[in-house]
């Protein structure tokens, strides 16, 4: 294997600021909900016994007991309250965060918006559609290795079929023929979700500068992912233009799909910071759980 | 051959009374879904006023699916019974208009998202999670409307979008609040939220 052919010099301070990006690009999904699961989540949580594991985790309310309730705006019951449960991250360094936070949404208002809107405004739906599918399909070698890592080995040959369908009949991915011509679902999987399955928690709340939501489990799980990307391999660097360029441009083409979704969130909110937060932790312990 | 068919017929009976009692939570949201796609989708609304009824009819359909009482108790949880009857009836109105506001005004915005209702799981002996899938050109969004039976309805009490609860997503928002204020400061704090609107 070629994988360390070229060491990351940490000490390169225009490595590092590379780096941090990276982060940062790699969780719109955060924000925007976009690096989308695919249908996954939703596809194999589907016996009843995981939603039940998920109420047992405290994140699902549950009324056992039916109660009848003359007056609806009486009081609750513990039970008919959902239970006290509810997922925490430590947050240590709390300022800190909240202050990346704000300049990250500077960036996002400031930079990222504007050039997602034009990109949407150029290229055509079907077109940017397309980007979509040829960058999920080359992203099948971190699906495969993580479903292995994961004890899926089921799921791991269903991407490596896909990734064969796609590439081939799929004309090298800009199609995704194995889902519409064959009905075939993979399974999403990164590295910071296996870290997670292996019992590693997320550490603490860490929000980096022009970064997002991240902890340092998944931090170290980005760069796994990274080094499974066939992508980062265009060039002998391991953060190249050429592979720094088609990752920007992926979550580009990604977020011209979610523009609006952060904006509602933000307005949704009573504090942007803690529901962000959040959603950060429920989405991944989601992706941990099932 | 025509024993087997019988047979067959037979089962296909038995089974239809039970999945027509199974899928009404889920033709229950499914309907009312649809219903707010056609009003985003009709043509005859366009312009700032075709906008104004758009988001006037959405509001009335979703004022119908939701029970926002429930979801209301089930977000401040055991806080709720902090709350005098008064200061609850005030939560649950700003509560509303928050979500109103967020969401409703926005999603005006959206014309060509596709729905896929999948399936419905029970969670429970009065609740039900009906599944659905978002399409986009970009992806797939799964939403899951978290439902529960109040008199002869299913009324949806918690929204669940890619595995993130809203029931909960506000919880911790109003826990960092209430923990170490009293009910009225976090009334004072929706108050201002909804009167900048």
């Amino acid at each position: 294997m070629t994988l360390w052919r070229k060491r990351i010099n940490f000490s390169r301070p225009t490595i590092s600021l590379v780096l941090l990006l990276f982060l940062f690009l790699g969780y719109p999904p955060l924000y925007a909900a976009s690096d989308s699961p695919d249908p996954n989540i939703g596809s194999s949580v589907e016996s009843p016994a995981a939603g039940k594991q998920a109420e047992e985790a405290g994140s699902v309310p549950v009324t056992t007991a039916e109660k009848p309730s003359d007056d609806e705006y009486g009081n609750v019951t513990e039970e008919e309250a959902g239970g006290g449960e509810e997922l925490r991250i430590a947050d240590p360094i709390e300022p800190f965060n909240r202050a990346i936070y704000h300049f990250n949404d500077k960036v996002y208002f400031w930079v990222w918006k504007p050039v997602a809107h034009g990109y949407k405004y150029v290229v055509p739906e079907d077109v940017r559609g397309i980007f979509s599918n040829f960058y999920e399909n080359i992203k099948a070698p971190v699906r495969i290795v993580n479903n292995l890592l994961q004890g899926e080995p089921g799921f791991a040959a269903i991407e490596l079929a896909k990734f064969f369908i796609n590439s081939t009949l799929g004309v090298g991915g800009l199609r995704d023929c194995a889902k519409e011509c064959f009905g075939i679902n993979g399974r999403y999987a990164d590295f910071g979700q296996t870290l997670g399955k292996y019992g590693v928690g997320f550490g603490f709340y860490l929000v980096l500068p022009l970064l997002g939501p991240s902890s340092p489990r998944d931090g170290v799980g980005w760069l796994a992912d990274w080094a499974l990307r066939p992508t980062t391999y265009v060039s002998s660097e391991w953060f190249s233009p050429e592979s720094v360029g088609l990752y920007v441009h992926e979550k580009v083409n990604d977020t011209s799909f979610h523009l609006g979704e952060y904006e509602m969130i933000k307005d949704a909110a009573i504090d942007p910071y803690v529901a962000m937060r959040d959603i950060y932790i429920q989405y991944r312990m989601k992706l941990i759980e099932r | 051959m025509k024993r087997w068919f019988g047979r067959l017929m037979l089962v296909a009976m038995l089974m239809l009374p039970l999945h027509a009692f199974a899928g009404v939570p889920l033709d229950t949201v499914k309907t009312n879904v649809n219903g707010v796609l056609e009003i985003l989708g009709d043509p005859k609304l366009k312009g700032e006023a075709g906008k104004k009824v758009k988001e006037q009819r959405v509001e009335a359909a979703a004022d119908k699916l939701f029970d926002y009482v429930e979801l209301s108790k089930r977000t401040l949880g055991l806080n709720w019974n902090k709350f005098t009857p008064e200061q609850r009836k005030e939560f649950v109105e700003l509560y509303r208009t928050i979500l109103k506001n967020a969401y409703v005004d926005k999603i005006t915005a959206y014309t060509n998202e596709r729905v896929n209702f999948t399936k419905e799981v029970p969670l429970s002996e009065t609740t039900v999670e009906v599944q659905s899938t978002v399409v986009s050109k970009g992806g797939e969004t799964p939403i899951y409307y978290r439902v529960m039976k109040k008199e002869n309805s299913w009324k949806v009490y918690d929204v669940v979008i890619e595995g993130v609860s809203l029931i909960n997503n506000y919880r911790t928002q109003f826990r960092e609040i209430l923990g170490n204020n009293p009910p009225e400061t976090l009334l004072e704090t929706l108050r201002k939220k909804v009167g900048k609107k």
